[in-house]
């Protein structure tokens, strides 16, 4: 057997094995530290801070659950929220996060180590990706071996997809959830290899995990049927899929029901109900197989087999009538928007205005994956090429996740771990054949040339921790002979025919010639690889680890400039206010009012209430006159926009405020329409042009009051809209400002009383300025009528 | 002397009453003949919209004119006739206190300046002024559709039935040529299980299948489905310059690249070592280190103008 190059042949197979083995523990605590490591731009760009909005509330859950302890946590009503109708807390969360966090809390404190809880919801997230590491490496090493799984370890810790959901500060479900999805996907395929009920109830334990840390539970409650589904229809129903299914359905499903916001959904909504109909199917097909062991007849395995399609359809129907009778609960809207793109706007704008739930362009796919994205593919046909069960797992996954993800930003976090398997599946197949140094034999119509130069080492050391599973290639003799009846037709086409044949035992010989062809596509190789970690880098650090709260720009001289105006303004509310001031704002801002400032809002980002956003968007999008009794009505004193008109923050109220109209729309048709807030040429304007329903909304007056003295008689221009603003502002009647942080971002108005004298505020106002009122028009003399 | 007047001013209720009469009849006729939708001009516009009227309207101004080049117009203008016509079927009380009408902006341009409509298809609802039709907020003036679902019928149907006495019959038409294309799609396959059976079952079918839909997702298909992207931008440029945009035409670039990438991957390492011959397969391992390598500066060079501040290059 000719080598390209020589390898030690004084090693025994021991040795190599344990190297290896020390080599992969090596590898994979460097691989978690680079996860870590790489997450913790944001600690040190900005400081040890709860990112974003979610987080907040998550943060401010811990923090009870770790004070008062569980039952209490448990019990939570938070009267705070909502005002006034309140949250109960316990009931409506996913409590898996705070409780990890919490034990996690708890066994550092028994140890003596009095690490503050804030720490320990920061550092979760890069934590668990660690983990997430591991558990993908384990999973890889399933589909193909362990230098595979080391790469999709290597690749998940630092592709940006994940990291985007994941950096530290990032205190949020995703946090645990990708990890819990993972180990329970590896669960799964070791149960299904090896039918073992021990990792099926594993998978059900991992499970519920999921079920209690994440909403996203829903995509293992589809996968794992749709994987048994699929293997039943391919012909590959097995005792062990049997078992595996069976363990992991009926203790999964009843420990789900377990967590109270979940209940008995897993019973009654659709999206579990292909869970349960594959678990039904499974025992008819398995009884049909038992049935037939005992029973020899071959029209009687016909008539059964008919039987299994008739009781499939009937299940089918029954579940059709079902839904159609209204006995199970319909599909949820979130659901809905998954399938038909067009439901969500037309019948939940409250869905379709968050920015996670936009479709997603290629750009973004490129930014988070960037070379995986298309080396995935090639992944997913190396596992058709081999299509054990474990392969068909991954390929049903790649194909719902990509799917997913292009309709949905926020699911690329699901189809990133995949693309990792199947990208290192692909990457690793490729190191496997150019770094083997077995050269095949050279077909006969050419005269070997570089034989001579060949070692004669044995062939049990070659490429024993480089994959052992690349082919060997039989005998020089037997190659050589299918070489020479193959001669004629040794081009592309016979390359792709034997390319293309499922076994890797096909007689044909297999290997490259040659070191310079290998230190090519090897160079190459580990060119991308750098490049990937030159990507993963900067995209980490410049665009997902910015906390949200703290912004930052830079200076001329290139230094970092800190815009801070969050948490100015709300501890201004935390310092200045009443405890029990009622603090209006659009509902994106109602967690971090909650946690930062800790005083109730109406609306915040458990969106569960629609009418109550409705009305906070009339009273957003109404006049002064309109919106003054809701805000009376709701014992509002503060009310809170956020402007980036002066410094150019374009995530501010004044971009939303579509939303806001259309949400009050949906509730309040004839009073609130969207059409009347654009130019008659349908334009969204800010300045002199703008619409008079637009300039005499509170939201607009809010934002641009007194934003025009701000410049000194010059033209006073918006920065995120790029339009002039017009030199005399907005008046306010009903509303006093109260607070204007630093570079504007944040607004805080006071909302007066009722006048004393019982006066309407406008006048009473006029008043006080000294004008004098306006007298009606007297009425026209009556002329004589001659 | 007083007594003249006195008797005239008394008399113009009647006077009134006998006009709108008249004039509602006229409409009906009007209405009936076409399909149930009025071609108005500038005088029947001003008669239908009359300040005193117990009837409502919804009023479509449009543009169909080729000379205007309004596609938009004409792609509205059908679902507005489909729902006129589906409302001629309701009981002729219901039916004669809403009427729908056309102006086009060729036979009345002075409505069209009158309302300072800038452009077309509009939809206007004007709500009865008198009688018990009469909205209880009092508001009379015209409301104006919001085009936000689109240019479809149903949706509009949908709207439009808030404003009138009974909810407008519509349905949409059932599509026979896709139902007789699914059936035919259908039956052709279930006649030919035997010979299908085999293509159902090749693995690499499916793996085209599943790869393909891959691709294609992965380059933001769905983005340009859903947003309704056009094929490329208008005055050739086929790529849009922002980070959270895209073109159609990116789509088939893109998953283009991706799947020429991912194909030269597979080559490296699937077919080039079957090839037995030293000097070809050296070839072929140049060949496809070369296309990744051109290919991902391609892409990269791509994704340079979707996002400008990206620091990275290989060769372009």
């Amino acid at each position: 057997m000719p080598l390209a190059y020589s390898l030690p042949s004084n090693l025994s197979p021991a040795t190599v094995a344990n190297t290896s083995s020390l080599l992969r523990i090596i590898a994979l605590s460097l691989i978690s530290g680079a996860a870590i490591a790489s997450r913790l731009f944001a600690v040190i760009n900005f400081e040890s801070i709860i990112h974003e909005f979610d987080p907040w509330f998550n943060y401010r859950a811990t923090k009870v659950l770790a004070e008062k302890g569980f039952y209490e946590f448990w019990n939570w009503f938070d009267p705070t929220a909502w005002y006034p109708l309140g949250r109960v807390v316990g009931g409506t969360i996913y409590p898996g996060l705070m409780a990890t966090s919490g034990v996690i809390y708890n066994v550092l404190h028994a140890l003596h180590l009095p690490v503050d809880i804030r720490n320990i919801c920061v550092l979760l997230a890069p934590g668990f990706s660690a983990l997430t590491a591991w558990s993908t490496y384990m999973f890889t090493k399933e589909m193909k071996d362990e230098s595979a799984g080391l790469l999709a370890a290597a690749f998940i810790g630092i592709a940006p997809g994940y990291i985007s959901r994941s950096v530290a500060g990032s205190y949020d479900n995703e946090a645990i959830a990708i990890f819990l999805l993972m180990f329970t996907f590896y669960c799964w395929i070791k149960a299904l290899k090896t039918g073992s009920a021990f990792f099926g109830t594993l998978t059900a334990l991992f499970y519920f995990y999921m079920v209690a840390a994440w909403g996203g539970y829903a995509f293992i409650t589809n996968m794992i049927p749709l994987h048994a589904l699929t293997l039943i229809l391919m012909g590959r129903f097995s005792s062990r899929l049997y078992v595996a299914y069976s363990s992991w359905y009926a203790i999964g499903t009843l420990s789900s029901m377990q967590v109270p916001f979940v209940g008995f959904q897993p019973v009654r909504t659709s999206e579990h109900m292909a869970a349960l109909g594959v678990f039904g199917l499974l025992q008819i097909v398995a009884f049909a197989g038992m049935v037939r062991t005992h029973v020899s007849s071959k029209q009687f395995q016909s008539i059964l087999y008919s039987s299994v399609i008739v009781i499939g359809l009937v299940g089918a129907l029954a579940f059709g009538g079902l839904t159609y009778k209204g006995w199970i609960a319909p599909w949820t809207g979130r659901f809905y928007s998954l399938w038909d793109t067009g439901y969500a706007k037309k019948y939940i704008p409250i869905i379709a205005s968050v920015s996670e739930h936009q479709p997603t362009a290629w750009p973004s796919f490129f930014m988070d994956l960037q070379f995986l994205i298309f080396i995935f593919p090639a992944g997913v046909v190396l596992c058709f090429r081999e299509l054990r069960d474990e392969h068909v797992f991954v390929i049903i996954y790649a194909l719902v996740a990509s799917y997913f993800a292009g309709v949905m930003v926020r699911l690329m976090l699901t189809l990133t771990p995949v693309v990792c398997v199947a990208a290192a599946v692909a990457f690793s197949s490729l190191l496997d054949t150019y770094l083997d140094p077995v050269e095949p034999a050279v077909s006969e119509a050419v005269v070997p040339s570089t034989e001579a130069d060949s070692a004669a080492a044995a062939s049990p050391a070659s490429g024993s921790s480089l994959g052992t599973d690349a082919a060997a290639p039989a005998t020089g003799k037997k190659a050589k002979k299918a070489a020479a009846t193959e001669s004629s037709a040794s081009g592309l086409a016979s390359g792709l025919i034997a390319a293309l044949s499922p076994s890797d035992k096909s007689s044909k010989p297999r290997g490259i010639f040659g070191l310079d062809t290998r230190s090519l596509v090897i160079f190459n190789a580990f060119g991308m690889l750098l490049f990937f970690v030159l990507h993963c880098t900067y995209v980490t650090s410049s665009a997902y680890s910015s906390p949200s709260v703290v912004l930052a720009s830079t200076n001329p001289d290139g230094s970092q400039h800190i815009i801070d105006d969050f948490r100015e303004a709300y501890y201004w509310l935390r310092q200045n206010t009443p405890e029990d001031a009622v603090v209006m704002s659009w509902w994106d801002y109602g967690y971090q009012i909650a946690g930062m400032a800790d005083r109730p809002t109406l609306v915040d980002n458990n969106t569960w209430n629609n009418t109550h956003i409705a009305t906070v968007g009339k009273a957003m999008s109404s006049t002064e006159e309109v919106a003054y009794p809701i805000l009376r009505k709701h014992d509002v004193e503060y009310v809170l926009v956020i402007f980036g008109g002066l410094i150019g923050y374009s995530g501010d109220d004044i971009n939303k405020f579509l939303w806001m109209v259309r949400i009050a729309q949906g509730v309040w048709p004839d009073e609130i329409q969207e059409p009347n807030y654009f130019t008659p040429k349908g334009e969204y304007r800010i300045d002199d042009a703008a619409p008079a329903t637009m300039k005499e909304s509170l939201m607009y007056k809010m934002s641009y009051y007194r934003f025009a003295e701000l410049f000194g008689g010059q033209q006073a221009v918006d920065r995120v809209r790029g339009q002039q603003v017009p030199k005399t502002g907005p008046t306010l009647d009903h509303l006093d400002e109260a607070f204007t942080s630093e570079n504007w971002i944040v607004r805080i108005y006071q909302v007066k009383k009722e006048d004393p004298l019982g006066r309407d505020l406008k006048s009473a106002n006029a008043f006080e300025q000294g004008k004098k009122r306006k007298k009606t028009k007297p009425l026209a003399r009556r002329k004589a009528v001659v | 002397m007083l007594l003249l007047p006195f008797l005239a001013l008394l008399s113009i209720p009647f006077c009134i009453a006998a006009s709108t009469q008249d004039i509602h009849e006229r409409l009906r006729g009007l209405a009936a003949a076409n399909n149930g939708v009025i071609k108005l001009d500038e005088g029947l516009y001003n008669l239908l919209t009359t300040p005193k009227r117990n009837w409502s309207a919804s009023i479509h101004f449009t543009a169909l004119d080729p000379r205007r080049k309004c596609g938009p117009c004409k792609d509205f203008d059908p679902s507005f006739n489909a729902v006129a016509k589906a409302w001629t079927k309701v009981p002729a009380a219901e039916r004669d206190s809403h009427f729908f009408a056309t102006v086009d902006f060729d036979n009345a341009m002075g409505v069209f300046q009158k309302l300072g409509l800038q452009s077309a298809p509009v939809v206007q609802i004007h709500p009865a002024t008198e009688g018990p039709r009469r909205p209880a907020s009092g508001k009379t003036s015209p409301v104006v559709y919001d085009f936000g679902n689109g240019f479809d019928a149903g949706p509009l149907a949908e709207q439009l039935s808030q404003f009138t006495p009974v909810p407008i019959p519509y349905k949409a038409p059932v599509d026979y040529a896709r139902i007789g294309t699914g059936a035919g799609v259908l039956l052709i396959i279930l006649s030919g299980v035997r010979a299908f059976l085999p293509i159902l079952r090749s693995r690499w079918l499916w793996a085209a299948g599943t790869v393909l839909t891959s691709l294609v997702m992965t380059s933001g298909f769905m983005f340009v489905r859903i947003r309704g992207m056009p094929h490329s931008g208008g005055n050739g440029q086929w790529i849009a310059p922002n980070y959270q945009n895209q073109f159609g035409q990116e789509v088939q670039v893109v998953s283009f690249i991706y799947g020429l990438l991912s194909a030269a991957f597979l080559m490296l390492t699937l077919v080039t070592p079957y090839q037995t011959h030293p000097a070809r397969q050296r070839l072929q391992v140049y060949l496809w280190s070369g296309v990744i390598l051109v290919m991902f500066s391609v892409l990269i060079s791509l994704f340079r103008v979707k996002n400008r501040g990206y620091p990275f290059k290989l060769l372009l």
